[in-house]
């Protein structure tokens, strides 16, 4: 469809006369093409950006001074104004102005006062967005139509209109009636239809017109016409569907449909949606009528498919890419529905996260799906991968997971990686379960440091009894004594705690006894024996104590002072 | 007569279907403000004495935003076209929230035969009083009088800041073209929704760039001109039925849309939804669709099913990136009724979109006035009109009844009457007072002897004689085809 040229008010004006030089036109539509440009190069607050679009504001000023508007028509390669060339560009691409305009079907448009101020920018980002557009995508039509201008008129060819079949009423022609009839059908019960008809309620015009409560009720149900979520309301639509119809075709097509749906959904990030999506196969899996193995199998398929690694990964990935993050609502409904199967992929993405935004949003919702799956947490602590069992371990303890007492031992047992035996340790002491004591036992004697100092320190805490004999084992052993003052220390406080009365004859004789020569044991040693006697705090021991009170010895007298004001026996310090 | 000075930019005219849309300028917003502030100072003046500080404070109001508007603007002119109003050649785009003052002022207007008004700069608070108190006895006097009188009364107060003139007539050039238009865009959504059908029928992708451009037409056409498109919707193509149908119900629900306020860019959504409201009837076997008599139980089971085969259906009809998720919820809903009952029976929870209601209106309306394989006796328009706001049974929402009603007037466009002349009319458009919703224009087609013409006379039949009683009234609403006239004949 072509519009009528007459009714353009620039005309065809092929060899009219100008009304004014062109030169300020040939100047604005440069600094025109340049702003395009600066628009698809830099942003907004960049220089180069604010100098060209104040140039093309500029460029318009001398030609408002002549005229009220400024049509402009496309050809292939030209923009001409009354006729006469005013923009060139020989090129039939992308980057060219006049070819944009053209190939989608612009053939003129009218700029008016205001436009520059206004609606130059929005012009802008409407070429920025056809040029890069694929062909499904609005064309510059389209988008100049949404865009609403009102400095902006354009007129267009519609490429791929429809000719119109031409307008007919279908209909047969009915026989038209003689004036004799037509008159007795009009007269005919004239004087009842009079009263029927024409009810007097009907000329109250005002009963036509909405009042106050209608136009607040009409207007909020616009506003939530467009605050619904279409989304999910389209996904409950289609289960209504599945319900409703039984046949094995139609539920194939809505099957098919709401696979490609959630897809999409993720892609477009609608976590609630998609979270809304997978809660409602289970319910349909449960509650339609006539389904079939393969049709439960085949819903139930849809959770399992985004729990297993390589789709979830891609989630998580998106996630913590993505520079919009959506709801921690959404997100933890999404979580809700995963299998038990997804915990261990969340796991190892927990600490390859970058995004810090994005992090306590998977944490808080990796915590409710571990708390709702405690057995394949449970089953993740021996897992291989150390950042799944770091995770894993992590939560059990913070949840107190009985279950968990069992692996952790083995995990304390079997794993080289000591920051990983210290977790346990800690999730261990979290726990706090006789069970869970008791695995710590061995602990006092690991390979490594920190952890043996965790474990002594826990069980001396909780005064656990059931690890004397292997502790003492440990203080009275000759390795005890190439360790630093601290662990020393640490092994010595819970042996006081634990050993009671019976211990103060051996710790004395540490504290206060003289070797061969009147020499003393070394005073880290003798310090260690004074904290433990100060935890045993009977009046054996505070006589051991009160007996090295005038120790010279710096170290041995400040832990002998120090002890002796530890008031009674209680846990270790830490 | 005083003629006001026209400001710059109200030389510039529209050309449909050139996108003459609305950037929401300072200019908008400050008309908009002005039209809800004059609205304000009528009801004042109306409701109040003089000197009372609610009347007082209304006039300072719409005094300060006169001023200021001239001020800014080097001039003040409010111009009514139809039913648009611009402000300094602008034209005020229409919302909810300021449907009712625009209504109001632009039906003063119309009553009081005010094409223009030009505001001066000086304008005094006591300049607007006398003015509005005038516009509010204005009706009272005979039509042509009621502006001459005005301009003379506003001399006589010394208003000089006031000037007022008659609307500019439409050029029957301008109604000719404005037709043209309208038809050609009527053909042109028949012939791609002919094409949509067709496409979906064959499994194919339809192509969503021309329906897009068809729906922006129909809403350019309806935002400017109306009343042309919808006396094309009285077309029955007997053959085409379900394909025009598609285009009368996108073109009811867009101007039933325009009237409750809706935005530009709201009205494509709706006309896009509307459009596709049937478009599950292409999944259903075409020997169903186009059989003549009554169907089975059976066939109409299968009928009844085109809603959800609708949704099924638009997952064909994918646009730029998403899925046309709000025409679905239209397609699936616009056979339910408000509670609910109709079909197909929602199993989840569902409120029904505003969007399905006014749908739902449409199609109720235009499938009971055409004649179809199913039906081939249509309904008289008034009556159709009567049973949606009548019957609750017919579940529509009575908010969106009543607004349609407002649209087509209780006389809907297409509908024979008989006059008290005895004279055969067929209603070509709503009185575009509102209070004259029971007059609507019409087409006299016989003299009151029963000969029968063809264009016939356009009358208004809230023209008065001069004793102030109406000419004509309408006696009775009768079935066209009882008398041998084909009503789209006066239309295309």
């Amino acid at each position: 469809m072509t519009l009528p040229a007459a009714t353009s008010p620039a005309g065809d004006a092929s060899g009219q006369e100008i009304p004014f030089p062109p030169a300020p036109i040939e100047e604005l539509l440069r600094s025109f093409v340049k702003a395009v440009r600066a628009h698809q190069l830099y942003l907004p607050n960049n220089p180069v950006y604010k100098g060209a679009i104040d140039s093309v504001r500029a460029a318009f000023a001398p030609i408002w001074e002549q005229t009220d508007e400024l049509p402009l028509k496309f050809s292939e390669t030209d923009i001409k104004w009354f006729g006469r060339p005013v923009f060139s560009e020989n090129t039939k691409s992308a980057d060219s102005l006049p070819w944009t305009f053209f190939k989608d079907g612009v053939r003129e448009i009218q700029l008016m006062p205001g436009f520059e101020e206004d609606e130059l920018v929005k012009l802008f980002d409407i070429l920025q967005r056809v040029r890069k557009a694929s062909p499904e995508e609005d064309d510059l039509l389209t988008l100049l139509w949404q865009a609403d201008f009102a400095n902006l008129r354009y007129r267009y060819v519609d490429l791929g209109a429809e000719p119109g079949s031409g307008l007919a009423d279908g209909s047969d022609k009915p026989e038209p009636w003689s004036p004799e009839r037509v008159r007795a059908g009009a007269r005919e019960e004239a004087e009842e239809s009079r009263a029927t008809v024409v009810n007097m309620q009907d000329f109250d015009a005002t009963l036509y017109f909405l009042d106050e409560k209608e136009l607040d009720y009409l207007r909020l149900e616009v506003v939530r016409e467009y605050a619904d979520d279409l989304r999910q309301n389209v996904i409950a639509i289609l289960f209504d569907i599945y319900e409703a119809q039984s046949a094995p075709a139609v539920r194939a097509e809505v099957s098919e449909l709401i696979e490609t749906l959630m897809l999409m959904l993720l892609a477009a990030g609608q976590l609630r949606s998609v979270a809304y999506l997978l809660a409602e196969t289970q319910v349909v899996a449960k509650r339609a009528s006539g389904m079939t193995p393969e049709q439960v199998e085949r819903l139930g398929r849809l959770p399992q498919r985004l729990s297993s690694p390589e789709p979830l990964a891609q989630l998580l990935q998106g996630l913590d890419e993505s520079a919009d993050l959506p709801p921690q609502l959404e997100l933890t409904q999404l979580f809700e529905q995963l299998h038990p199967t997804a915990l261990e992929t969340v796991f190892a993405w927990m600490s390859r996260l970058q995004n810090p935004k994005i992090r306590p949003l998977v944490e808080q919702a990796a915590d409710r799906l571990a708390s709702s799956n405690t057995a394949e947490l449970v089953k993740l602590i021996l897992s291989r991968d150390r950042a799944v069992a770091r995770e894993a371990v992590r939560r059990a303890g913070a949840m107190k997971t009985s279950a968990a007492v069992v692996p952790m031992a083995k995990l304390l047992t079997d794993n080289d990686d000591a920051s990983l035996r210290l977790l346990t340790v800690q999730a261990l002491t979290d726990i706090g379960s006789a069970g869970a004591l008791q695995a710590l036992e061995r602990s006092i004697e690991d390979s490594d440091r920190d952890v043996r100092v965790a474990a002594a320190r826990t069980l001396g805490a909780k005064a656990y009894r059931g690890v004397f004999g292997r502790l003492e084992g440990v203080v009275k052993g000759k390795a005890i004594r190439g360790a630093d003052l601290t662990e020393k220390m640490a092994f010595f406080e819970v042996y006081g705690a634990l050993c009671g009365d019976g211990g103060v004859a051996w710790l004395d004789s540490i504290l206060n006894s003289k070797g061969m020569f009147g020499k003393r044991e070394d005073s880290e040693w003798r310090a260690c024996a004074a904290i433990a006697l100060g935890r045993i705090a009977s009046k054996r021991a505070q006589e051991a104590l009160q007996r090295a009170a005038g120790e010279k010895d710096i170290v041995v007298r400040n832990a002998v002072s120090r002890a002796l004001r530890t008031p009674a026996a209680g846990p270790p310090s830490r | 007569m005083t003629t006001a000075q026209p400001a710059r930019r109200a030389t510039v005219t529209i050309t449909a279907p050139v996108g003459e849309g609305s950037g929401d300028s300072l200019l908008r917003q400050l008309g908009r403000a002005f039209i809800v502030t004059l609205y304000s100072a009528l009801r004042s003046v109306k409701l109040y004495p003089p000197g009372h500080s609610t009347v007082s404070k209304a006039l300072e109001d719409l005094a300060t935003i006169s001023r200021e508007i001239a001020s800014t603007e080097h001039g003040l002119e409010l111009r009514v076209s139809g039913e648009f109003m611009f402000v300094n050649g602008t034209r005020l785009r229409l919302d909810l929230d300021n449907y009712a003052s625009f209504s109001h002022v632009l039906s003063v207007f119309r009553v009081c035969g005010i094409g223009q008004l030009h505001v001066d700069e000086a304008i005094a608070p006591r300049d607007w009083q006398v003015f509005l108190s005038l516009v509010q006895v204005g009706i009272d006097m005979p039509p042509d009088e009621r502006l001459p009188q005005l301009v003379e009364k506003l001399k006589a107060a010394n208003v000089t800041t006031l000037v007022l003139s008659e609307p500019t007539e439409e050029s029957g050039e301008d109604r000719e073209r404005s037709k043209e238009r309208a038809k050609k865009t009527y053909a042109q959504s028949v012939a791609v929704t002919k094409d949509l059908m067709t496409s979906v029928r064959m499994g194919k992708s339809p192509n969503i760039k021309k329906i897009k451009r068809v729906v922006q037409g129909i809403v350019d056409q309806i935002l400017n001109e109306e009343a042309s498109l919808i006396g094309l919707t009285t077309l029955r193509d007997y053959d085409e039925y379900t394909f025009s149908h598609s285009v009368n119900v996108c073109i009811f629900s867009v101007a039933l849309g325009k009237r409750l306020g809706l935005t530009k860019l709201q009205l494509y959504d709706l006309g896009m939804a509307a459009l596709f409201h049937d478009i599950g009837k292409s999944r259903v076997p075409i020997e169903i669709l186009n059989k003549a008599g009554g169907l089975t139980d059976d066939e109409w089971r299968l009928v009844a099913c085109h809603p959800w085969l609708g949704v099924l259906a638009l997952f064909q009809v994918r646009g730029s990136q998403e899925f046309p998720y709000r025409s679905m919820v239209v397609a699936i809903e616009h056979h339910m009724k408000l509670d609910l009952t109709g079909y197909p029976k929602p199993i989840r929870a569902r409120q029904l979109s505003i969007f399905s209601k006014i749908v739902a209106a449409a199609d109720g309306f235009d499938a009971a006035t055409s004649r179809r394989a199913y039906q081939t006796v249509p309904f008289n328009p008034a009556e159709v009109m009567k049973e949606l706001r009548d019957n609750p049974r017919r579940g529509m929402d009575p908010v969106v009844v009543k607004a349609f009603i407002n649209l087509t007037g209780i006389y809907p466009t297409g509908t024979l009457v008989v006059l008290d002349t005895f004279e055969l009319g067929i209603v070509h458009a709503p009185n575009p007072l509102p209070e004259m919703l029971a007059r609507p224009l019409v087409k006299v087609i016989s003299d009151s002897m029963g000969n029968l013409s063809h264009p016939g006379t356009l009358i208004d039949l809230a023209d008065r004689k001069e004793d102030g009683t109406f000419q004509r009234t309408i006696i009775k609403t009768e079935d066209a085809e009882r008398y041998g006239v084909r009503v789209s004949d006066y239309f295309v």
